[in-house]
């Protein structure tokens, strides 16, 4: 991806991006219900994806401009799958093609997705070496049945023993991902998952219900009457529990399916969601950089085979426009619980069209009176019953940006029935 | 070519669906050399897109082709080899090389190719008015099936001379000889009669071409000095206007005639006067006995009504000829834009779809309809379910629109009470507009007479498929060893939802069905309310037979159950009879509507799915504060088991 005139220091107007996410598309096996762009590498691709990635970083490296990074996320995919001597490699890479010393400096963020099978004392060393200072560990389920129905391969007490791990190899944060409303799971199974996750005194924790993508094995499961998802009712009961719990627990939902004690947010995710830039790596990574999106492509064999001066294949490339930041903005922004700040948001939708803001406070109002949303120190947040409606509330906001169509009615004047 | 004028014969093609009418139709072209091998595209006739696609044939063309024939040369040889069953078609030209070449005459075949499909009737019933014989075309391999039976029973009753044809015979599966036994069963048709051919390699050919010349009737003398011509179809050409398609009677036309359309009373100068072969060929005249085409600057099909009877305006005919039924719309169904994105814009492109649609086919009808769920459409009327949904797909494919199509209806007849207490009879196609209970004296529905050919060891399964549907036995009749057919009278209503479905799947798709609506009859029927909320939705109100108006109410709720999202409150669903609850569902409150994750960074993707979660909901329509999705109106649909 190459964007016009790439800052440089010295070039006026120039924005530094903070943010890095790297995508490592290697699996040892596919989970049932993943959608990720991962897949069991049988050809072991893995060091002429890490040259790969390498030179795209160094393409890349001109928009940090000298900066210090923030905060930097690989994710996948199964990072933890590369193998160590590859990692070190890549983190030497990193660190010459970037500035890393505020991370160093405990003062940003840089996570390792890891499975809780695959993390070993050498890996945990190499990349606390290597400037990572928090791993997420997918722990998903803590039931075998359960993460037998996923087809997710990990024997359950490895999430324990790799909290071990991480702890002793010296990691300030890490954070466990859990999965809700697996079909045939009970309400008080959940709560057992969470008991179990609470026990390994986690900051922070992501409970994600259970989703059925399309072009998945478990949707085609599902399709097939093999189980039965989980009912609406029981899912949203398991996600208000959820909430209550981990709040008695200090943990806080920050975001939908976040959790965490005060301070221990995602920073990198927060970036995410408030609508900050950074760069994507990797195939199937998605960046925004200066109101652009993009993604790479997401196949491996392109990735590998295309090089445009380091830069990857990418798609969906859409460019600036200021309807389509605000309701990025305002999507991304309702599903934290900070929610998004009214004026700002009133005042950008003005310059769209000097009807929508009155459209978008008819519909903060409609919301706020069942209950879904409240207005608090100029923000505009979901309430907790509201936090289940995220989605509906979002598609509303968003639809105040667009034109109503008038009801100008047209009538037949000439067709009479023949 | 002679001097001699040509011996004229018209006829028509009929079969039952993929028996082999359209092959047969280009074998006979190539044989009269109309069309060379290389130029013969499959299926010639057929032209349309979707003919060519569904294989079916929907407009029916008439094309003439000049054949050379030696009279009584050979016909007793011909039906003793067709007895045969040998195919050999060397046999049928032996001997006979010099009497062809010296003593041949000329005729003028003028065939018409028609549509097979039950809605189609009346396309065929017109075609067969402008012919004097049919060549009934059998599948060795299939038998007789229901459509050959009402087509054939159509041509009988026109008194047409038929020439029954076994076709398919090169395949090892085809059975002549029983196939043979089956007509004669059904039909009464001499066995011995019919022709063996393979419209696919061309066995038989030669001696079905000579059976046409010899056995064919030629057309009658005129009976009056003046000009009559009968219009048996019409078409719409772009650049032409309409193409009226005619056979000639009485007199002649000529190019320039002012001509006189008898029924509609309206004039018209003739423009351009042929025929196809299958190319258009311009003549300057058509004389008694032919048939061709005419363009006379009509700018609307609308203009020209088929079955009208066309004089000259200098010398009119006193008389029409026997005209034909206009065709009546039986299915009635909305067709509204499906995405309501830019409404306005969307309903303009539906009306310039459909009205130009209109131009091509005007046995549809269409009346701009307003409904609160779903906005402006239009209702339209339709020959059948076959046509309803070929009309949907060629506005969706040559109009470029997206439909939102409501469950069919028939048209029932409504005795209604009046204020002066007098009795009228009205007709009512939309649920909605039943009249109050206590003014309705009597409902009336249309009545078909079914023919089903079916093999013997489903007739229990079938017969009861037709009692549950509300019909009346009437025959059964003995087909061959295997097969049976049964005729029972069943309303047009239980049979447009499913039940041509349910019978292909119970005789595991081995039962064929044509039917004919034959009349109106007085049933119990009753108008079933739905209320969401404990209002009224008049767009999922439906006409239902008093006994059965319980089952098809909870189906109904059910559907709409899955159907509705769940709102913060509960919603009562009910059905209704005048007021009195005949059955009731109740949709949970609460509704959970978050997706878990954000897909990490790809905000792009979150913001597509949730533009579409709106284009969704932009679809419902609220009542009261239930928002109804598009789905749940379609729910009326499908809720025959
Ligand atoms: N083997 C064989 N196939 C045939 C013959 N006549 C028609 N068909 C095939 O039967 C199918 C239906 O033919 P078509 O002419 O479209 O039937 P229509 O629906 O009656 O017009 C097509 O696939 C033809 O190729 C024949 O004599 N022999
Ligand atoms: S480990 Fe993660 S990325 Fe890999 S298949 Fe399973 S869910 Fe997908
Ligand atoms: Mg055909």
């Amino acid at each position: 991806m190459v964007l016009e005139g790439a800052p440089a220091r010295g070039n006026p107007g120039y924005r530094a991006v903070r943010s890095l996410y790297i995508h490592v598309p290697f699996c040892f096996h596919k989970c049932h219900y993943c959608d990720f762009y991962s897949f069991v590498d049988t050809q072991d691709r893995q060091e002429p994806f890490v040259r790969r990635l390498i030179r795209e970083l160094q393409a890349l490296s001109p928009w940090a401009a000298g900066e210090p990074l923030r905060t930097v996320f690989v994710g996948g995919g199964t990072p933890s799958l590369l193998r160590q001597p590859l990692w070190t490699v890549l983190l030497d890479a990193l660190h010459s093609h970037f500035d890393l010393s505020l991370i160093r400096a405990g003062a940003g963020e840089f996570t390792v997705e890891c499975n809780p099978e695959t993390v070993t004392p050498e890996l945990l060393q190499a990349l606390r070496q290597g400037g990572v200072d928090r791993v997420s560990l997918g722990a998903q389920s803590f039931q075998p049945g359960h993460l037998k129905t996923l087809e997710r391969w990990h024997d359950p007490a490895s999430v324990a023993r790799s909290v071990e791990l991480v702890r002793a190899a010296g990691f300030p944060r890490w954070s466990l991902d859990l999965i809700y409303a697996i079909p045939g799971q009970t309400l008080q199974e959940w709560l057992l998952d969470l008991e179990t996750a609470l026990s390994l005194s986690p900051s922070h924790l992501s409970c994600y219900n259970l989703t059925f993508e399309p072009n998945t094995p478990m949707t085609r499961r599902l399709q097939r009457g093999e189980f039965r998802a989980t009912p609406d009712d029981v899912a949203g009961e398991m996600f208000q529990v959820t909430g209550e719990r981990l709040r008695r627990a200090g943990l806080h939902r920050y975001e939908v399916s976040n959790y965490a004690t005060p301070g221990q947010e995602s920073r990198h995710n927060l970036a995410y969601w408030r609508g900050e830039e950074w760069l994507a790596a990797g195939p199937s990574a998605s960046a925004h950089v200066r109101g652009h999106r993009w993604k790479n492509i997401p196949r491996l064999g392109d990735y590998l085979s295309f090089d445009d001066d380091g830069f990857a294949p990418i798609q969906d490339h859409e460019i600036p426009d200021a309807r389509r930041a605000l309701a990025e903005d305002l999507m991304c922004g309702i599903r934290l619980a900070e929610g998004v700040e009214a004026a700002p948001a009133l005042a950008r939708a003005a310059a769209l069209d000097p009807r929508a803001p009155s459209r978008l406070l008819s519909e903060f109002r409609a919301y706020e009176a069942v209950g879904d949303l409240r207005f608090d120190s100029g923000r505009w947040m979901l309430t907790d019953a509201g936090f289940l409606r995220a989605d509906a509330v979002a598609a509303d906001l968003i639809g105040a940006l667009e034109a109503q169509p008038d009801e100008d009615a047209p009538v037949g004047q000439d067709a009479e029935e023949r | 070519m002679s001097d001699q004028q040509p011996h004229i014969r018209n006829f028509s093609i009929i079969a039952h669906i993929d028996h082999g009418k359209s092959t047969l139709a280009d074998r006979l072209l190539q044989a009269t050399n109309a069309v060379s091998a290389r130029e013969a595209k499959e299926q010639i006739l057929d032209s349309m897109d979707i003919e060519r696609e569904r294989g079916i044939t929907i407009k029916a063309s008439a094309v003439t082709v000049y054949h050379h024939h030696t009279p009584g040369e050979n016909a007793d040889e011909l039906e003793s080899e067709a007895a045969a069953a040998s195919g050999d078609t060397e046999a049928a030209g032996s001997g006979g090389e010099d009497v062809r070449t010296h003593g041949s005459e000329l005729y003028m075949l003028n065939f018409i190719d028609t549509p097979g499909h039950v809605d189609f009737n009346y396309e065929v019933s017109r075609a067969l008015k402008a012919c004097e014989g049919a060549i009934l075309v059998v599948d060795a391999t299939q038998g007789v099936e229901a459509q050959t039976v009402v087509n054939a029973y159509l041509a009988i009753s026109q008194d047409l001379e038929i020439i029954p044809v076994l076709n398919k015979i090169d395949l090892p599966s085809a059975r002549p000889d029983e196939v043979a036994e089956e007509i004669e069963q059904v039909l009464g048709i001499d066995p011995y009669s019919c022709i063996r051919v393979s419209a696919k390699t061309g066995i038989g050919i030669p001696e079905l071409l000579a059976a046409i010349c010899e056995k064919l009737p030629a057309p009658r003398q005129p009976v009056v000095p003046q000009t009559r011509a009968l219009i048996f179809d019409a078409t719409y050409d772009d650049y032409r206007g309409v193409i009226v398609y005619i056979r000639v009677f009485d007199g002649r036309l000529r190019l320039g005639d002012k001509i006189r359309m008898m029924g509609l009373q309206r004039t018209y100068s003739i423009t351009e006067l042929g025929k196809y072969t299958p190319k258009p060929v311009k003549v300057k005249e058509l004389g008694p006995g032919e048939t061709g085409y005419l363009v006379a600057a009509i700018r609307n099909l609308a203009d020209v009504r088929v079955g009208d009877t066309i004089t000259l305006e200098t010398d009119p005919a006193a008389e029409q000829l026997e005209g034909y039924q206009p065709p009546r719309q039986m299915v009635f169904c909305d067709f509204y834009p499906a995405t309501s994105e830019k409404k306005g814009n969307d309903f303009e492109q539906l009306r310039e779809a459909i009205e130009k649609l209109s131009l091509n086919d005007a046995s549809f009808t269409f009346q701009p309809v307003h409904s609160e769920a779903l906005g402006f459409g239009f209702r339209c009327g339709f020959l059948g379910l076959l046509h309803m949904d070929i009309i949907q797909e060629r506005l969706e494919r040559e109009g470029g629109v997206e439909i939102v199509q409501t469950a069919p209806t028939v048209s029932y007849k409504v005795d209604v009470r009046t204020k002066g207490g007098e009795v009228e009879e009205t007709e009512v196609h939309n649920p909605a507009d039943l009249p109050d209970p206590s003014h309705i004296v009597d409902v009336k529905e249309p009545i078909c007479r079914v023919e089903i050919m079916l093999p013997k060891h489903f007739i229990g399964d079938v017969m009861k498929l037709c009692l549950d549907r509300r019909g009346q036995y009437k025959a059964q009749m003995f087909v061959s060893e295997a097969r049976e057919m049964i005729t029972f009278e069943i309303p047009l209503a239980e049979i447009i939802y499913d039940f041509y479905d349910k019978l292909k799947g119970m005789t595991s798709g081995y039962a064929t069905m044509d039917y004919e609506v034959t009349g109106y009859r007085t049933d119990r029927l009753v108008k079933v309310d739905i209320l969401i909320n404990a209002e009224p939705v008049p767009a999922l109100s439906f006409i239902a037979h008093r006994d059965r108006a319980e089952q098809r109410g909870r189906q109904l709720l059910v559907r709409l159950r899955e159907e509705i999202p769940r709102h913060q409150f509960e919603i009562p669903l009910q059905a209704a009879i005048g007021g009195k609850i005949i059955a009731r569902e109740t949709i949970k409150g609460f509704r959970k509507d978050v997706t878990a994750k954000c897909y990490g960074g790809d905000v792009s993707r979150k913001r597509k799915l949730l533009e579409k979660q709106r284009e969704g909901k932009k679809r419902m329509k609220s009542v009261g504060s239930v928002e109804i999705p598009q789905e749940a109106f379609m729910a009326v649909l499908d809720t025959g088991e």
